[in-house]
Protein backbone atom coordinates (compact mmCIF):
# COMPACT_ATOMS: atom_id res chain seq x y z
CA UNK A 1 0.00 0.00 0.00
CA UNK A 2 1.28 3.31 -0.88
CA UNK A 3 2.64 5.10 2.10
CA UNK A 4 1.86 8.83 0.77
CA UNK A 5 -1.70 8.51 -1.01
CA UNK A 6 -4.24 10.26 0.60
CA UNK A 7 -6.93 8.73 2.49
CA UNK A 8 -8.86 10.14 0.06
CA UNK A 9 -9.40 11.46 -3.20
CA UNK A 10 -12.05 11.96 -5.22
CA UNK A 11 -11.40 13.78 -8.96
CA UNK A 12 -14.51 14.97 -10.99
CA UNK A 13 -17.07 12.84 -9.31
CA UNK A 14 -20.86 13.25 -10.87
CA UNK A 15 -24.05 11.69 -9.77
CA UNK A 16 -26.78 11.95 -11.04
CA UNK A 17 -30.20 9.94 -9.39
CA UNK A 18 -32.75 8.20 -11.92
CA UNK A 19 -35.36 10.74 -10.65
CA UNK A 20 -32.64 13.36 -12.52
CA UNK A 21 -31.51 14.84 -9.16
CA UNK A 22 -28.26 16.29 -9.67
CA UNK A 23 -26.10 15.69 -6.28
CA UNK A 24 -22.90 15.94 -7.31
CA UNK A 25 -21.03 17.69 -10.43
CA UNK A 26 -17.54 16.99 -11.28
CA UNK A 27 -16.58 17.64 -7.33
CA UNK A 28 -13.08 17.27 -6.75
CA UNK A 29 -11.81 16.24 -2.84
CA UNK A 30 -8.62 14.96 -1.48
CA UNK A 31 -8.54 14.39 2.17
CA UNK A 32 -5.07 13.57 3.55
CA UNK A 33 -4.12 10.23 5.67
CA UNK A 34 -4.38 11.02 8.82
CA UNK A 35 -6.58 14.43 8.58
CA UNK A 36 -9.28 15.52 10.98
CA UNK A 37 -11.65 16.47 7.68
CA UNK A 38 -14.98 17.99 8.43
CA UNK A 39 -17.54 18.36 5.17
CA UNK A 40 -20.34 20.79 5.87
CA UNK A 41 -23.28 21.95 3.96
CA UNK A 42 -27.00 22.57 4.25
CA UNK A 43 -29.75 19.94 3.61
CA UNK A 44 -29.44 18.17 0.30
CA UNK A 45 -25.96 19.71 -0.21
CA UNK A 46 -25.02 15.99 -1.33
CA UNK A 47 -22.51 14.92 1.87
CA UNK A 48 -24.41 11.71 2.13
CA UNK A 49 -23.97 11.30 -1.69
CA UNK A 50 -20.62 12.02 -1.71
CA UNK A 51 -19.90 9.44 1.19
CA UNK A 52 -22.12 7.04 -0.30
CA UNK A 53 -20.11 7.15 -3.21
CA UNK A 54 -16.96 6.07 -1.29
CA UNK A 55 -18.66 3.35 0.38
CA UNK A 56 -19.56 1.89 -2.68
CA UNK A 57 -23.52 2.71 -1.48
CA UNK A 58 -24.10 4.63 -5.33
CA UNK A 59 -23.85 3.65 -8.49
CA UNK A 60 -21.99 6.88 -9.58
CA UNK A 61 -22.53 8.45 -13.09
CA UNK A 62 -18.88 9.47 -13.20
CA UNK A 63 -15.19 10.61 -11.68
CA UNK A 64 -13.10 8.47 -9.51
CA UNK A 65 -12.75 7.60 -6.50
CA UNK A 66 -9.57 5.84 -4.77
CA UNK A 67 -9.21 5.09 -1.17
CA UNK A 68 -5.74 5.40 -0.19
CA UNK A 69 -4.51 4.89 -4.00
CA UNK A 70 -6.65 1.99 -4.35
CA UNK A 71 -9.95 2.44 -6.43
CA UNK A 72 -12.93 2.46 -4.06
CA UNK A 73 -14.50 -0.40 -5.79
CA UNK A 74 -11.90 -2.94 -5.14
CA UNK A 75 -11.80 -4.91 -1.72
CA UNK A 76 -8.70 -3.43 -0.43
CA UNK A 77 -10.48 0.26 -0.44
CA UNK A 78 -13.62 -1.73 0.86
CA UNK A 79 -11.30 -2.93 3.88
CA UNK A 80 -9.79 0.06 4.85
CA UNK A 81 -12.89 2.43 5.01
CA UNK A 82 -15.27 2.17 8.55
CA UNK A 83 -18.82 3.63 7.92
CA UNK A 84 -21.60 5.12 10.52
CA UNK A 85 -24.85 6.28 8.26
CA UNK A 86 -26.59 8.89 8.75
CA UNK A 87 -29.69 6.83 9.30
CA UNK A 88 -29.61 4.44 11.66
CA UNK A 89 -29.54 0.71 9.60
CA UNK A 90 -29.03 -1.95 12.05
CA UNK A 91 -30.03 -5.61 11.30
CA UNK A 92 -32.88 -6.39 13.37
CA UNK A 93 -32.47 -9.94 13.60
CA UNK A 94 -28.86 -9.62 15.63
CA UNK A 95 -28.03 -8.50 18.85
CA UNK A 96 -25.83 -6.33 19.80
CA UNK A 97 -22.80 -8.25 19.97
CA UNK A 98 -23.82 -9.86 16.92
CA UNK A 99 -24.24 -7.15 15.21
CA UNK A 100 -20.20 -6.64 15.98
CA UNK A 101 -19.04 -9.56 15.35
CA UNK A 102 -21.13 -10.48 11.63
CA UNK A 103 -19.80 -7.19 10.80
CA UNK A 104 -16.26 -7.97 11.56
CA UNK A 105 -16.78 -10.98 9.88
CA UNK A 106 -18.54 -9.79 6.78
CA UNK A 107 -15.08 -7.15 7.02
CA UNK A 108 -12.53 -10.14 7.13
CA UNK A 109 -11.76 -10.60 10.43
CA UNK A 110 -11.67 -14.20 12.27
CA UNK A 111 -14.43 -15.24 14.53
CA UNK A 112 -12.22 -15.19 17.63
CA UNK A 113 -10.72 -11.91 17.05
CA UNK A 114 -14.25 -10.74 15.93
CA UNK A 115 -15.04 -11.62 19.12
CA UNK A 116 -12.32 -10.19 21.20
CA UNK A 117 -12.42 -6.65 19.50
CA UNK A 118 -16.17 -6.64 20.04
CA UNK A 119 -16.30 -7.31 23.45
CA UNK A 120 -13.50 -4.22 23.40
CA UNK A 121 -16.06 -2.08 21.68
CA UNK A 122 -18.67 -3.10 23.92
CA UNK A 123 -17.29 -1.71 26.89
CA UNK A 124 -15.96 1.28 25.20
CA UNK A 125 -19.25 2.15 24.35
CA UNK A 126 -21.13 1.34 27.60
CA UNK A 127 -23.37 -1.39 25.50
CA UNK A 128 -22.20 -4.05 28.11
CA UNK A 129 -26.07 -4.87 29.54
CA UNK A 130 -27.67 -4.67 25.85
CA UNK A 131 -24.95 -7.49 24.66
CA UNK A 132 -27.30 -9.58 24.31
CA UNK A 133 -30.57 -7.97 23.27
CA UNK A 134 -31.50 -7.40 19.85
CA UNK A 135 -31.12 -3.64 18.08
CA UNK A 136 -34.95 -2.87 17.77
CA UNK A 137 -35.12 -3.33 21.78
CA UNK A 138 -32.13 -0.77 21.76
CA UNK A 139 -32.81 3.20 22.84
CA UNK A 140 -32.13 5.97 20.48
CA UNK A 141 -28.89 6.67 21.75
CA UNK A 142 -28.01 3.14 22.22
CA UNK A 143 -28.76 2.24 18.49
CA UNK A 144 -26.58 5.46 17.70
CA UNK A 145 -23.91 4.16 19.79
CA UNK A 146 -24.13 0.46 18.19
CA UNK A 147 -23.75 1.91 14.72
CA UNK A 148 -20.31 3.81 15.57
CA UNK A 149 -19.12 0.55 17.01
CA UNK A 150 -19.77 -1.06 14.25
CA UNK A 151 -18.25 1.19 12.60
CA UNK A 152 -14.89 0.97 13.98
CA UNK A 153 -15.24 -2.64 14.61
CA UNK A 154 -12.81 -3.83 11.96
CA UNK A 155 -10.33 -0.99 12.66
CA UNK A 156 -10.50 0.67 9.90
CA UNK A 157 -8.15 3.67 8.39
CA UNK A 158 -10.77 6.23 7.30
CA UNK A 159 -13.43 6.19 9.93
CA UNK A 160 -16.70 8.29 8.06
CA UNK A 161 -18.55 9.59 10.77
CA UNK A 162 -22.10 10.85 8.82
CA UNK A 163 -24.08 13.09 11.25
CA UNK A 164 -22.52 10.75 14.17
CA UNK A 165 -24.38 13.20 16.84
CA UNK A 166 -27.90 13.94 15.56
CA UNK A 167 -30.44 12.98 18.17
CA UNK A 168 -27.54 12.25 20.82
CA UNK A 169 -27.95 13.74 24.48
CA UNK A 170 -25.15 15.88 25.37
CA UNK A 171 -23.45 13.74 27.87
CA UNK A 172 -22.91 11.14 24.63
CA UNK A 173 -22.05 14.06 22.62
CA UNK A 174 -18.79 14.91 24.61
CA UNK A 175 -17.93 11.06 24.99
CA UNK A 176 -18.25 10.50 21.36
CA UNK A 177 -16.38 13.71 20.94
CA UNK A 178 -13.33 12.41 23.36
CA UNK A 179 -13.41 8.84 21.53
CA UNK A 180 -13.09 10.48 18.17
CA UNK A 181 -10.42 12.38 18.99
CA UNK A 182 -8.23 9.45 20.40
CA UNK A 183 -9.03 7.39 17.51
CA UNK A 184 -8.06 10.37 15.39
CA UNK A 185 -4.56 10.77 17.74
CA UNK A 186 -3.58 7.28 16.56
CA UNK A 187 -3.57 7.82 13.22
CA UNK A 188 -6.86 7.27 11.90
CA UNK A 189 -8.36 9.35 8.85
CA UNK A 190 -11.60 10.63 9.86
CA UNK A 191 -14.50 12.54 7.84
CA UNK A 192 -17.40 13.99 9.26
CA UNK A 193 -20.12 15.66 8.84
CA UNK A 194 -22.08 17.35 10.90
CA UNK A 195 -25.07 20.34 11.37
CA UNK A 196 -23.08 21.09 14.70
CA UNK A 197 -20.93 24.10 13.60
CA UNK A 198 -18.93 24.79 17.14
CA UNK A 199 -18.47 21.08 16.90
CA UNK A 200 -16.46 21.34 13.34
CA UNK A 201 -15.09 24.23 14.29
CA UNK A 202 -13.17 22.51 17.71
CA UNK A 203 -12.54 19.18 16.07
CA UNK A 204 -11.50 19.99 12.13
CA UNK A 205 -8.12 20.29 10.79
CA UNK A 206 -9.67 21.22 7.55
CA UNK A 207 -13.35 21.90 6.52
CA UNK A 208 -14.80 21.68 3.20
CA UNK A 209 -18.39 23.26 2.57
CA UNK A 210 -20.39 22.29 0.52
CA UNK A 211 -23.57 23.54 -1.19
CA UNK A 212 -26.16 22.37 -4.09
CA UNK A 213 -23.47 19.88 -5.05
CA UNK A 214 -20.77 22.14 -5.44
CA UNK A 215 -17.57 22.62 -3.03
CA UNK A 216 -17.61 26.20 -2.46
CA UNK A 217 -14.63 26.38 -0.10
CA UNK A 218 -11.66 24.36 1.54
CA UNK A 219 -9.68 25.65 4.14
CA UNK A 220 -8.67 25.62 8.18
CA UNK A 221 -11.55 26.80 10.34
CA UNK A 222 -9.37 29.69 10.45
CA UNK A 223 -8.58 30.40 7.19
CA UNK A 224 -11.85 30.21 6.04
CA UNK A 225 -13.13 32.88 9.06
CA UNK A 226 -10.17 34.91 7.67
CA UNK A 227 -11.42 34.11 3.92
CA UNK A 228 -14.95 35.31 4.55
CA UNK A 229 -14.84 37.66 7.78
CA UNK A 230 -16.33 36.17 10.54
CA UNK A 231 -15.59 35.79 14.11
CA UNK A 232 -16.64 32.11 14.19
CA UNK A 233 -17.68 29.84 11.36
CA UNK A 234 -21.10 30.21 11.51
CA UNK A 235 -20.55 33.43 10.56
CA UNK A 236 -18.29 32.03 7.97
CA UNK A 237 -21.20 29.57 7.15
CA UNK A 238 -23.76 32.10 6.51
CA UNK A 239 -22.23 34.03 4.39
CA UNK A 240 -20.60 30.69 2.52
CA UNK A 241 -24.16 29.62 1.85
CA UNK A 242 -26.07 32.58 1.06
CA UNK A 243 -23.53 33.76 -1.37
CA UNK A 244 -23.20 33.23 -5.01
CA UNK A 245 -20.57 30.27 -6.17
CA UNK A 246 -16.98 32.60 -6.54
CA UNK B 1 -18.47 7.77 33.39
CA UNK B 2 -18.01 4.16 32.17
CA UNK B 3 -16.79 5.01 28.47
CA UNK B 4 -14.20 7.35 30.14
CA UNK B 5 -13.09 4.68 32.11
CA UNK B 6 -12.71 1.65 29.76
CA UNK B 7 -10.95 4.39 27.39
CA UNK B 8 -8.61 4.87 30.00
CA UNK B 9 -8.16 0.86 30.71
CA UNK B 10 -7.52 0.44 26.78
CA UNK B 11 -4.69 3.12 27.00
CA UNK B 12 -3.13 0.75 29.15
CA UNK B 13 -3.27 -1.94 27.52
CA UNK B 14 -2.26 -1.48 24.00
CA UNK B 15 -3.64 1.00 21.31
CA UNK B 16 -6.84 -0.71 21.19
CA UNK B 17 -8.56 1.75 18.37
CA UNK B 18 -6.23 2.44 15.76
CA UNK B 19 -5.73 0.52 12.79
CA UNK B 20 -3.38 -2.29 13.15
CA UNK B 21 -1.91 -3.60 9.81
CA UNK B 22 -2.29 -7.62 8.94
CA UNK B 23 -5.18 -8.10 11.78
CA UNK B 24 -7.09 -9.37 9.19
CA UNK B 25 -7.00 -12.27 6.62
CA UNK B 26 -6.25 -12.06 2.72
CA UNK B 27 -8.99 -9.41 1.03
CA UNK B 28 -10.88 -12.47 -0.93
CA UNK B 29 -14.17 -11.70 -0.02
CA UNK B 30 -14.68 -15.55 1.22
CA UNK B 31 -14.75 -14.91 5.07
CA UNK B 32 -17.27 -12.35 4.53
CA UNK B 33 -19.11 -14.72 2.14
CA UNK B 34 -18.62 -17.09 5.24
CA UNK B 35 -20.10 -14.87 7.76
CA UNK B 36 -23.27 -13.77 5.74
CA UNK B 37 -23.78 -17.51 4.82
CA UNK B 38 -23.86 -17.72 8.58
CA UNK B 39 -26.34 -15.19 8.97
CA UNK B 40 -28.39 -16.31 6.56
CA UNK B 41 -28.78 -19.70 8.11
CA UNK B 42 -28.78 -17.94 11.91
CA UNK B 43 -31.65 -16.23 10.77
CA UNK B 44 -33.56 -19.23 9.71
CA UNK B 45 -32.91 -20.53 13.20
CA UNK B 46 -33.83 -18.16 15.11
CA UNK B 47 -37.36 -18.12 13.99
CA UNK B 48 -37.33 -22.05 13.05
CA UNK B 49 -40.58 -22.48 14.28
CA UNK B 50 -41.85 -19.94 11.19
CA UNK B 51 -39.71 -20.57 9.14
CA UNK B 52 -39.18 -24.60 9.34
CA UNK B 53 -41.94 -25.87 11.68
CA UNK B 54 -45.00 -24.42 10.13
CA UNK B 55 -44.47 -25.52 6.52
CA UNK B 56 -43.48 -28.60 7.96
CA UNK B 57 -47.23 -29.22 9.62
CA UNK B 58 -49.15 -27.58 7.07
CA UNK B 59 -47.27 -30.11 4.62
CA UNK B 60 -47.93 -32.62 6.60
CA UNK B 61 -51.32 -32.08 7.06
CA UNK B 62 -52.41 -31.99 3.41
CA UNK B 63 -50.15 -35.24 3.28
CA UNK B 64 -52.50 -37.01 5.74
CA UNK B 65 -55.77 -35.07 4.58
CA UNK B 66 -55.21 -35.55 0.74
CA UNK B 67 -52.97 -38.84 0.84
CA UNK B 68 -54.09 -40.93 3.96
CA UNK B 69 -57.91 -39.73 4.22
CA UNK B 70 -59.10 -39.74 0.25
CA UNK B 71 -56.70 -41.73 -0.70
CA UNK B 72 -58.60 -44.75 0.08
CA UNK B 73 -61.46 -43.46 -2.36
CA UNK B 74 -59.19 -42.45 -5.03
CA UNK B 75 -58.15 -45.04 -7.39
CA UNK B 76 -54.21 -45.50 -7.92
CA UNK B 77 -52.10 -42.82 -9.55
CA UNK B 78 -49.73 -43.83 -12.28
CA UNK B 79 -49.75 -47.30 -10.37
CA UNK B 80 -49.12 -46.09 -6.57
CA UNK B 81 -51.61 -45.36 -4.10
CA UNK B 82 -52.58 -41.45 -3.66
CA UNK B 83 -51.00 -41.10 -0.37
CA UNK B 84 -47.73 -41.89 -2.28
CA UNK B 85 -48.42 -40.58 -5.45
CA UNK B 86 -48.90 -37.17 -3.55
CA UNK B 87 -45.97 -36.95 -1.09
CA UNK B 88 -43.22 -36.18 -4.04
CA UNK B 89 -45.08 -32.98 -5.41
CA UNK B 90 -46.05 -31.61 -1.95
CA UNK B 91 -42.60 -32.20 -0.46
CA UNK B 92 -41.23 -30.14 -3.26
CA UNK B 93 -43.68 -27.50 -3.45
CA UNK B 94 -43.08 -26.59 0.47
CA UNK B 95 -39.36 -26.78 -0.19
CA UNK B 96 -39.62 -24.19 -2.73
CA UNK B 97 -42.47 -21.94 -1.59
CA UNK B 98 -39.93 -21.87 1.34
CA UNK B 99 -36.86 -21.26 -0.91
CA UNK B 100 -38.97 -18.00 -2.37
CA UNK B 101 -40.52 -16.48 0.87
CA UNK B 102 -36.97 -16.94 2.69
CA UNK B 103 -34.96 -15.02 0.54
CA UNK B 104 -37.95 -12.49 -0.86
CA UNK B 105 -38.31 -11.45 2.73
CA UNK B 106 -34.24 -11.56 3.86
CA UNK B 107 -33.12 -8.83 1.37
CA UNK B 108 -36.70 -7.25 1.42
CA UNK B 109 -35.88 -6.50 4.72
CA UNK B 110 -32.21 -5.83 4.71
CA UNK B 111 -33.10 -3.37 1.74
CA UNK B 112 -36.01 -1.46 3.79
CA UNK B 113 -33.88 -1.31 7.18
CA UNK B 114 -31.00 -0.56 4.94
CA UNK B 115 -28.91 -2.93 6.61
CA UNK B 116 -27.99 -4.26 3.23
CA UNK B 117 -25.64 -1.62 2.93
CA UNK B 118 -23.77 -3.05 6.16
CA UNK B 119 -22.79 -6.14 3.30
CA UNK B 120 -22.82 -3.77 0.41
CA UNK B 121 -20.27 -1.63 2.03
CA UNK B 122 -17.74 -4.85 2.57
CA UNK B 123 -15.00 -6.08 1.37
CA UNK B 124 -16.75 -8.70 -0.90
CA UNK B 125 -17.45 -9.67 -4.40
CA UNK B 126 -20.91 -9.25 -5.70
CA UNK B 127 -21.02 -13.35 -6.44
CA UNK B 128 -20.20 -13.55 -2.50
CA UNK B 129 -23.53 -11.56 -1.84
CA UNK B 130 -25.60 -13.06 -4.76
CA UNK B 131 -24.52 -16.98 -2.99
CA UNK B 132 -24.68 -15.52 0.60
CA UNK B 133 -28.35 -13.87 0.72
CA UNK B 134 -29.17 -16.83 -1.43
CA UNK B 135 -28.05 -19.26 0.76
CA UNK B 136 -30.87 -18.91 3.58
CA UNK B 137 -33.79 -19.92 1.63
CA UNK B 138 -31.76 -23.12 0.31
CA UNK B 139 -30.83 -24.44 4.23
CA UNK B 140 -34.64 -23.99 4.90
CA UNK B 141 -35.63 -25.59 2.20
CA UNK B 142 -33.32 -28.76 2.80
CA UNK B 143 -34.20 -28.11 6.39
CA UNK B 144 -38.12 -28.69 5.57
CA UNK B 145 -37.42 -31.62 3.05
CA UNK B 146 -35.74 -33.45 5.29
CA UNK B 147 -38.04 -33.51 8.10
CA UNK B 148 -41.22 -33.71 5.77
CA UNK B 149 -39.66 -37.09 4.17
CA UNK B 150 -38.28 -38.53 7.66
CA UNK B 151 -42.46 -37.70 8.81
CA UNK B 152 -43.56 -38.89 5.62
CA UNK B 153 -41.57 -42.35 5.07
CA UNK B 154 -43.08 -44.41 7.89
CA UNK B 155 -46.82 -42.92 7.07
CA UNK B 156 -47.17 -43.71 3.64
CA UNK B 157 -44.08 -46.26 2.74
CA UNK B 158 -42.78 -43.49 0.01
CA UNK B 159 -38.83 -44.36 -0.82
CA UNK B 160 -36.44 -43.26 -2.52
CA UNK B 161 -35.97 -44.72 -5.97
CA UNK B 162 -33.76 -42.65 -7.76
CA UNK B 163 -31.27 -40.41 -5.26
CA UNK B 164 -29.15 -38.99 -8.30
CA UNK B 165 -32.28 -37.72 -9.99
CA UNK B 166 -33.71 -36.83 -6.66
CA UNK B 167 -30.90 -34.42 -5.35
CA UNK B 168 -30.00 -32.27 -8.75
CA UNK B 169 -33.86 -31.60 -9.81
CA UNK B 170 -34.69 -30.45 -5.59
CA UNK B 171 -31.18 -28.50 -6.05
CA UNK B 172 -32.37 -26.56 -9.44
CA UNK B 173 -35.84 -26.08 -7.95
CA UNK B 174 -34.72 -24.78 -4.72
CA UNK B 175 -31.99 -22.35 -6.67
CA UNK B 176 -34.85 -21.53 -9.00
CA UNK B 177 -37.29 -20.28 -6.36
CA UNK B 178 -34.67 -18.87 -3.98
CA UNK B 179 -33.47 -16.91 -6.48
CA UNK B 180 -36.56 -15.71 -8.01
CA UNK B 181 -37.19 -14.58 -4.44
CA UNK B 182 -34.46 -12.78 -4.22
CA UNK B 183 -34.99 -10.98 -7.43
CA UNK B 184 -38.40 -10.24 -6.46
CA UNK B 185 -37.12 -9.35 -2.84
CA UNK B 186 -34.68 -6.53 -4.53
CA UNK B 187 -37.22 -5.14 -7.00
CA UNK B 188 -40.31 -4.65 -4.38
CA UNK B 189 -41.20 -1.64 -3.19
CA UNK B 190 -43.75 -3.24 -0.41
CA UNK B 191 -43.75 -6.07 0.95
CA UNK B 192 -47.14 -7.31 -0.97
CA UNK B 193 -45.13 -7.48 -4.00
CA UNK B 194 -43.52 -10.08 -3.04
CA UNK B 195 -46.78 -11.85 -1.69
CA UNK B 196 -48.51 -10.97 -4.95
CA UNK B 197 -46.18 -12.98 -6.97
CA UNK B 198 -46.49 -16.61 -4.71
CA UNK B 199 -49.53 -16.00 -4.47
CA UNK B 200 -50.44 -15.23 -8.27
CA UNK B 201 -47.67 -17.49 -9.81
CA UNK B 202 -46.29 -19.75 -7.66
CA UNK B 203 -49.04 -21.23 -5.64
CA UNK B 204 -51.78 -21.55 -8.96
CA UNK B 205 -48.65 -22.97 -11.38
CA UNK B 206 -48.01 -25.62 -8.49
CA UNK B 207 -52.02 -26.41 -7.87
CA UNK B 208 -51.79 -27.02 -11.69
CA UNK B 209 -48.73 -28.59 -12.10
CA UNK B 210 -49.31 -32.08 -11.39
CA UNK B 211 -49.06 -32.15 -7.54
CA UNK B 212 -52.09 -33.95 -6.65
CA UNK B 213 -53.05 -35.58 -10.53
CA UNK B 214 -51.26 -37.35 -13.03
CA UNK B 215 -51.75 -34.82 -16.24
CA UNK B 216 -52.50 -38.07 -17.91
CA UNK B 217 -55.66 -37.98 -16.23
CA UNK B 218 -56.62 -34.57 -17.95
CA UNK B 219 -58.20 -34.27 -21.16
CA UNK B 220 -57.05 -31.74 -23.86
CA UNK B 221 -56.72 -29.01 -24.05
CA UNK B 222 -55.29 -28.90 -20.35
CA UNK B 223 -53.26 -31.84 -20.81
CA UNK B 224 -51.20 -30.23 -23.31
CA UNK B 225 -51.09 -26.82 -21.50
CA UNK B 226 -49.24 -28.28 -18.28
CA UNK B 227 -46.49 -28.55 -20.56
CA UNK B 228 -46.01 -24.78 -20.17
CA UNK B 229 -45.87 -24.69 -16.67
CA UNK B 230 -42.27 -24.82 -15.24
CA UNK B 231 -43.36 -26.46 -11.97
CA UNK B 232 -45.02 -29.15 -13.76
CA UNK B 233 -41.62 -30.55 -14.57
CA UNK B 234 -39.58 -29.93 -11.34
CA UNK B 235 -42.66 -31.64 -9.76
CA UNK B 236 -42.24 -34.88 -12.21
CA UNK B 237 -38.28 -34.66 -11.73
CA UNK B 238 -39.09 -34.77 -7.93
CA UNK B 239 -41.82 -37.56 -8.24
CA UNK B 240 -39.14 -39.45 -10.42
CA UNK B 241 -36.24 -39.31 -7.76
CA UNK B 242 -39.04 -40.31 -5.20
CA UNK B 243 -41.00 -43.00 -7.57
CA UNK B 244 -39.34 -43.65 -10.47
CA UNK B 245 -42.11 -42.93 -12.28
CA UNK B 246 -42.93 -39.25 -14.53
CA UNK B 247 -45.16 -38.36 -17.08
CA UNK B 248 -42.39 -37.20 -19.16
CA UNK B 249 -38.87 -38.23 -19.66
CA UNK B 250 -36.88 -36.96 -16.64
CA UNK B 251 -34.04 -35.37 -19.05
CA UNK B 252 -36.00 -32.88 -19.84
CA UNK B 253 -37.95 -32.06 -16.83
CA UNK B 254 -34.25 -31.80 -15.16
CA UNK B 255 -33.15 -30.12 -18.13
CA UNK B 256 -36.12 -27.25 -17.97
CA UNK B 257 -35.99 -27.11 -14.39
CA UNK B 258 -32.26 -26.36 -14.78
CA UNK B 259 -32.81 -24.28 -17.69
CA UNK B 260 -34.50 -22.18 -15.66
CA UNK B 261 -33.25 -22.06 -12.54
CA UNK B 262 -29.70 -20.76 -14.14
CA UNK B 263 -30.48 -17.71 -15.57
CA UNK B 264 -32.59 -16.96 -12.85
CA UNK B 265 -29.71 -16.94 -10.47
CA UNK B 266 -28.10 -15.32 -13.07
CA UNK B 267 -30.49 -12.79 -12.84
CA UNK B 268 -29.99 -12.10 -8.97
CA UNK B 269 -26.71 -12.09 -9.67
CA UNK B 270 -26.90 -9.46 -12.39
CA UNK B 271 -28.31 -7.18 -9.55
CA UNK B 272 -25.83 -7.47 -6.78
CA UNK B 273 -23.08 -6.60 -10.11
CA UNK B 274 -24.32 -3.59 -11.60
CA UNK B 275 -26.86 -2.26 -8.08
CA UNK B 276 -29.66 -1.93 -10.07
CA UNK B 277 -32.11 -1.42 -7.43
CA UNK B 278 -29.58 -2.09 -4.29
CA UNK B 279 -28.31 1.08 -4.65
CA UNK B 280 -29.90 4.64 -5.62
N1 LIG C 1 -31.97 8.04 -3.55
C1 LIG C 1 -32.13 9.26 -4.05
N2 LIG C 1 -32.85 9.45 -5.17
C2 LIG C 1 -33.01 10.69 -5.68
N3 LIG C 1 -32.48 11.79 -5.14
C3 LIG C 1 -31.75 11.67 -4.03
C4 LIG C 1 -31.53 10.40 -3.42
N4 LIG C 1 -30.76 10.57 -2.32
C5 LIG C 1 -30.51 11.89 -2.25
N5 LIG C 1 -31.11 12.56 -3.27
C6 LIG C 1 -31.06 14.00 -3.55
O1 LIG C 1 -29.70 14.37 -3.72
C7 LIG C 1 -29.45 15.64 -3.11
C8 LIG C 1 -28.32 15.50 -2.11
O2 LIG C 1 -28.77 14.68 -1.04
P1 LIG C 1 -27.81 14.21 0.13
O3 LIG C 1 -28.52 13.18 0.90
O4 LIG C 1 -26.49 13.86 -0.44
O5 LIG C 1 -27.69 15.56 0.99
P2 LIG C 1 -26.97 15.83 2.38
O6 LIG C 1 -25.97 16.92 2.12
O7 LIG C 1 -26.47 14.60 2.98
O8 LIG C 1 -28.16 16.45 3.23
P3 LIG C 1 -28.52 16.30 4.81
O9 LIG C 1 -27.75 17.33 5.55
O10 LIG C 1 -29.99 16.60 4.83
O11 LIG C 1 -28.20 14.91 5.21
C9 LIG C 1 -30.77 16.09 -2.54
O12 LIG C 1 -31.40 16.93 -3.47
C10 LIG C 1 -31.56 14.81 -2.38
O13 LIG C 1 -32.94 15.04 -2.48
MG1 LIG D 1 -26.92 13.55 4.61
Amino acid sequence: MLQSAPALEIRELTKRYDDGTLALEDTDLTVPDGAFFGLLGPNGAGKTTLINAVCNLIRVTSGEVLVFGEPADTLAARRSVGLAEQDINLDRFLTVEETLVYHGGYFGMAGDEARARAADMIETFDLRAKADVRTPKLSGGMRRRLLLARALMHRPRLVILDEPTAGVDFELRQELWTYIRRLHEEGTTILLTTHYLEEAETLCEEIALIRDGELIARDTAEGLRERYGGNTLADVYVKAMGMPVP
Amino acid sequence: MAQLDSLRKQTADEPALAPAAGDVGPADGLGGLAWLSRREILRVWKVWTQAVLAPVVSSMLFILVFGVSLGGRIREVAGFPYEVFVVPGLIVMAMVQAAYNNNASTIYQARSDRYVNDVLSAPMKPWQMNLGFNVGGIVRAIAIGAFLLLLALPLTGVGVAQPLVLVPAVLFGVVLFGALGTVVGIYAEQWDHTTFISNIVILPLAFVGGVFYSIDLLGSPWHELSHFNPVFYLVNAVRYGFLGTSDVSVALSLGVTAALAIPTYLWAQYLFTSGRRLKA
